[in-house]
């Protein structure tokens, strides 16, 4: 069931000024209950103000955002709820920390949704297992922590909302391959355990291949593709043409079958190729 | 994000856009002293005229010009309708008593003439300055003008370097904190309503995050001068260097034709002066 949709939307930044820049056009995608949908473009191609109009922080020049079929501006007062129920996690988000001690920030927004003490307390150690964060974190000052912990701390602080809707933006830009894995891990974790819908920005091919079930790719400001993994990433030349590409084991499958290999062209992680290649070689792993 | 109006420069590319800043602070100085020697209604007329010469000579849509005198109407209006009730002129100029208000025709001129006279200052200082000069280029001219106070040990350099930063980080600090104010909006704060003390605490979760990266911003920006060799002024040579050409004599041509126009005017015009 589609539990987002985009129709139409455009949005152009400075209007009517010398610094006028388009950031989308007539954009219209669809985003699905308990899928994880990934959206990839590269730098100013529109993506950040895209995440931005699902929460209602950028209104759409035209065109509408429909939350379960209803128009989120329709009532523009009411826009804090819809904050809660689609959370958004901006890009670097561990320069929003600010609380005394971990255990408070987290506890930032679901006490602004007014939840008894107890309710929230819940949520914030729910929140920490999904992420991973060890609970003996919670009362240090988050200035102290890691930069990997403090992303995993904000991105709790978002989850501890328990959106019906989770939107991240970047959410492993600048960490090592064991901290992207573990944030990645964590955001699958809370999709399984709530069934919400999530949406990830990335314009990294790898880790969309391995999480996301669907993909929409944004070309200057545009929708480029939008389809499931399989159809997206079956349209290679298309993705080498904007820049995008093609994930890197998707590439060796391709090479290996230039090769005359017969193995399954839509091969698109690791864990993947090494079940197809046992299968066709034989031999375990 | 262009939302506040800080630094407006409009780039237009016009001929006053690539004058000599250092020539244009000079100009804007000696625009608002000329503002001050007209007397009568004739150098009023020839200084509004000016003002409205240097928007066309500039390029800058009326509009935008417009914008920028709407936040001083206020004082304009002000200090006007203060003039025409505080100004006592002979008897024969007397033109409305009433109790004790008391309107002469003097007080009337006198409020026209501050009028034009803040209109015409505000024009002359955003059109020379703010509209075709950026900040970075005022800075630069401002240093080399100041220059001569080195010999009262007076670090000229590291005072323009220091507003230089300060300019550069400006739109840096606004966009960050939109960035971090959208991203406590999505947890729920809410900065517009309530009483204000709320209002006022609200901004907690937005002022910490802000100084906390300012400071890191500012250590890293003292590392990378560091790395490449930044010791201060001295013997520091420029990338860009001002040039005083042609099109700045014109410019100071035009200036003194100006100052000689308003000065005959006031000595040889007839009427009410001043």
């Amino acid at each position: 069931m589609s539990k987002i949709k985009v129709e139409n939307v455009s949005f152009v930044y400075s209007a009517g000024t010398p610094f006028e820049v388009k950031a989308l056009d007539d954009v219209t995608i669809e985003i699905k209950e308990n899928t994880i949908t990934g959206i990839i473009g590269h730098t100013g191609s529109g993506k950040s103000t895209l995440v931005q109009m699902f929460n209602g922080l950028v209104k759409p020049m035209s065109g509408r955002i429909l939350l379960d079929g209803e128009d989120i501006w329709e009532k523009p007062k009411s826009i804090g709820s819809v904050r809660y129920r689609v959370g958004l996690v901006m890009q670097y988000p561990e320069y929003q920390l600010f609380e005394d001690t971990v255990i408070e920030d987290i506890s930032f927004g679901p006490k602004n949704m007014g939840l008894d003490p107890d309710e929230i307390k819940k949520r914030v150690l729910e929140a920490c297992e999904l992420v991973g964060l060890d609970f003996d974190m919670l009362s240090k000052s988050p200035f102290d922590l890691s930069g990997g912990q403090k992303r995993r701390a904000a991105i709790a602080g978002v989850m501890a909302m328990r959106p019906e809707v989770l939107v991240l933006d970047e959410p492993a830009a600048g960490l090592d391959p064991a901290g992207r894995n573990s944030i990645f891990d964590g955001i699958k974790r809370y999709a399984d355990a709530t069934g919400a819908a999530v949406i990830i920005v990335s314009h990294s091919m790898d880790d969309m291949a391995k999480y996301c079930d669907e993909l929409v790719v944004l070309s200057h400001s545009k929708v480029a593709m939008f389809g499931n993994r399989k159809e997206v990433f079956s349209r290679s030349r298309e993705l080498e043409a904007i820049g995008l590409g093609v994930p890197q084991i998707t590439r060796l499958v391709m090479l290996l079958r230039d090769k005359g290999i017969e193995i399954s062209p839509d091969i698109y992680t690791v864990d993947e190729a090494e079940t197809a290649l046992a299968a066709l070689f034989g031999g375990g792993v | 994000m262009n939302s506040i109006a800080l630094g407006q420069y409009y780039p237009s590319g016009s001929v006053m856009h690539r004058l000599d800043p250092r020539m244009k602070i000079i100009l804007a100085i000696v625009y608002m002293v000329v503002s001050f020697l007209c007397n009568n209604v004739f150098s009023f007329v020839l200084l509004f005229l000016s003002a409205i010469a240097l928007v066309l000579i500039s390029r800058i849509p009326l509009k935008t010009v417009l914008r920028s005198i709407r936040a001083i109407m206020f004082i304009m209006i002000f200090t006007a309708v203060l003039n025409i009730f505080w100004t006592k002129g002979s008897p024969e100029e007397l033109l409305i008593s009433w109790g004790i208000i008391q309107i002469y025709s003097s007080g009337i001129y006198n409020a026209a003439f501050i009028a034009i006279r803040i209109f015409c200052m505000i024009i002359g200082t955003s059109i020379f300055l703010t509209y075709t000069t950026t900040p970075i280029q005022l800075t630069d001219a401002l240093e080399q003008l100041l220059s001569p106070l080195k010999v009262l040990h007076i670090p000229v350099h590291e005072f323009a370097m220091m507003m230089t930063i300060a300019l550069r980080f400006i739109p840096t600090i606004v966009e960050e904190t939109e960035k971090i104010m959208s991203a406590q909006k999505a947890r729920g704060a809410d900065f517009t309503s309530g009483s204000l003390s709320k209002r006022a605490k609200a901004l907690i979760p937005v002022l910490i995050p802000l100084f906390i990266s300012a400071f890191r911003r500012a250590g890293e920006l003292a590392t990378a001068m560091t790395c490449r060799c930044y010791r201060g002024g001295k013997g520091r040579t420029k990338l860009n260097v001002l040039r005083f050409t042609y099109r700045d004599l014109i410019g100071v041509l035009m200036m003194a034709a100006f100052i000689s126009g308003i000065v005959l005017l006031n000595i040889f015009a007839p009427g009410y002066s001043m």
